[in-house]
């Protein structure tokens, strides 16, 4: 324990948010820069009954899981209820990338963001992991250019029979209908729709679907997408919470992205579909044309890289620091799940 | 357990030789014969099986948790931590980890005293002496020791499949689950995958019950000798069941245990 503590050399404070709190350290064995997330230790209650369980979460999944597109859990140390984990640095998130007014995403940046972000959910969603979290701040980038999936606080097996999941999970702007709907048995698809919003807001720059409630995310998405129907969304009025909205027809998409090219607006429209069994899955959308077509991703290194990065500005360094300070703010739900 | 068995931590770090195991045991092998260690073995296994029912844990839950203690061991004498202690350490971060509901560690140290003084008393006269600090301290070394690979893979799914594939008989799926039960007094978790645990346990059900499926196994492309290797594992243990009585022997061979040097502190 003492060694773990000597061996991460605290390089900066990064943020703090309710969970944990983050530095910039470096690893003194391999003189790798990492960034240690500290768990905070909650209640006295809570500190009663050990090591916090999002973080238990966290170790367990990302223990078994090895992508370059996951990020890499590389140590925990601790000691009672205070624990640490280890993982590899990421320079800066999406949300950094899209707020950025100075940063340019060209159609290939664009490309390779979201076919970096499918790789890796492929691979969780082929381990039977559900990320339950997806949002552009969750979607981490190194300096050269490779982005990760991180945050898997909420993170959870599927595939059980008769598991029941709650439906309170997913940042509200990229939550699907059917959680919105309050569906307790849910699949892949919920991620899905998070990556659909998330592209949408790289070509948009501002969040898609910004709903200040439930109800009124539930009417952001049928104003655009459609007011769905027993017949095009089989199942629809029995799922719990389920109330009936005026019909509202569907807005071409070529209207909202005007930029995009068809075969872009196919892939958009199809992780988009709020139907979740007509919602494509990871490898249907690889397979998409869109990923063939030109303009190829752009290579890694080639991506941009925010100004704040740029003027090497220590203190604006915002990653973690957005990342964590966004647990507090209304948009963000508690990592404290009750199963 | 969903995920990818053969990408997984339980395939490629904790599916140990059994060299091994004679090497790490060696310290307590000093101390214990090999059967008195089984037995210290059993007994433990027993007590978390006892706790995990009386919590109303699923038995994936138990089964995970005796795999945790059983790891901790396979790498550590039984003087670095008291496996009473150890024991509810694991069914504690198991029920975190299956996330099968919450129990408090406050809810855990109650269970281990009535445990301890209603079905255990034949073992421990004294009063089960750990609080709830002691239980915290212990998990994140268990947790360590364990170099956080928490997930782990159970012969029950397997067994599930393969019955599907037999043929439905309610008969051989109640004997096979409960000879997976006592594999858990073995050590054949620490050293073979679950499937082919759970193809010998299936094995030595339909032999106890004179089901004749020699054909259906015959088809299967499994490694047979590893599938007997752990078969004389578990009718060893149903041997060593038949000549002892626990409640007879256990606390001369607890007195007998290699312990650690301090008593907890209170």
């Amino acid at each position: 324990m003492e060694d773990r503590l000597r061996r991460y050399e605290k390089i900066e404070f990064l943020g703090e948010g309710q969970f944990a709190t983050v530095y910039k350290a470096r690893d003194t064995q391999t003189e790798n820069i990492v960034a240690v997330k500290k768990i905070k230790v909650g209640s006295r209650a809570e500190a009663k009954d050990g090591i916090n369980r999002t973080a238990l979460r966290e170790i367990k999944l990302l223990q078994e899981l090895h992508h370059p597109n996951i990020i890499g859990l590389l140590d925990v140390f601790g000691h009672m209820s205070n624990v640490s984990l280890v993982f590899d640095f990421m320079d800066f998130d999406m949300e950094v990338v899209i707020k950025d007014t100075n940063i340019v995403l060209t159609p290939a940046n664009i490309k390779s963001y979201v076919l970096q972000t499918l790789q890796g959910l492929e691979y969780l969603h082929n381990n039977w992991v559900l990320h339950r979290d997806l949002k552009p701040n969750n979607l981490l980038v190194n300096s050269d250019g490779v982005l990760k999936i991180g945050d898997f606080g909420l993170a959870k097996f599927f595939g059980s029979p008769n598991r029941v999941y709650t439906h309170q999970v997913v940042t509200r702007w990229y939550r699907a209908p059917e959680l919105l709907y309050g569906a307790r048995m849910y699949g892949t698809s919920v991620d899905m729709w998070a990556v659909g919003c998330i592209l949408a807001e790289l070509l948009l720059r501002v969040p898609f679907l910004p709903g200040e409630t439930d109800l009124d995310q539930l009417t952001r998405i049928f104003q655009v997408m459609g007011t769905p129907t027993e017949e095009t969304w089989p199942g629809l009025t029995s799922l719990q919470d389920y109330i009936q909205f005026k019909p509202m027809p569907s807005q071409p998409l070529r209207n909202i992205f005007s930029a995009a090219g068809d075969d872009l607006l196919d892939l958009i429209t199809s992780l988009l579909m709020v139907n979740p069994l007509a919602r494509c899955t990871c490898e249907q959308a690889l397979k998409m044309p869109y990923f063939s077509n030109k303009p190829a991703p752009t290579p890694g290194p080639q991506l941009p890289v925010p100004t704040s990065l740029n003027g090497r500005k220590q203190d604006e360094r915002p990653s973690l620091k957005r990342k964590l300070l966004d647990a507090v703010d209304g948009g963000s739900l508690a990592k404290k799940l009750i199963f | 357990m969903a995920g990818n068995f053969w990408q997984s931590s339980h395939y490629q770090q904790w599916l140990l030789d059994k060299q091994d195991l004679i090497r790490e045991r060696q310290h307590d092998l000093q101390i214990l014969s090999e059967e008195e260690y089984q037995k210290l073995f059993i007994f433990f296994s027993n007590f978390i099986q006892v706790l995990g029912e009386q919590l109303k844990l699923r038995q994936q839950v138990i089964a995970t948790a005796t795999v945790y203690f059983k790891r901790f061991y396979a790498r550590n004498s039984l003087k670095c931590i008291d496996p009473l202690l150890l024991a509810p350490t694991c069914v504690g971060l198991a029920s975190k980890v299956e996330e099968f509901g919450v129990i408090s560690n406050n809810r855990l140290i109650t269970t281990c005293s009535t445990v301890v003084k209603n079905k255990l008393s034949y073992a421990y006269t004294t009063d089960f002496p750990y609080r709830t600090n002691n239980i915290l301290e212990c998990e994140f070394y268990l947790l360590e020791n364990l170099d956080c690979c928490l997930i782990v893979y159970q012969p029950y799914r397997p067994l599930l499949q393969l019955l599907q594939d037999i043929g439905h008989d309610d008969q051989l799926f109640s004997l096979a689950w409960r000879v997976v039960n006592d594999s858990l007094r073995t050590d054949v978790c620490l050293l073979y995958p679950p499937y082919q645990i759970a193809i010998a346990c299936l094995q030595i059900a339909c032999v106890i019950l004179g089901k004749d499926h020699k054909n259906w196994f015959a088809e299967l492309s499994v490694d047979i000798e590893k599938i007997q290797e752990i078969s004389r594992y578990v009718i060893n243990l149903f041997e060593l069941w038949k000549t002892y009585d626990e409640k007879k022997d256990i606390q001369a061979l607890l007195s007998k245990m290699p312990k650690p040097k301090q008593s907890p502190s209170r």
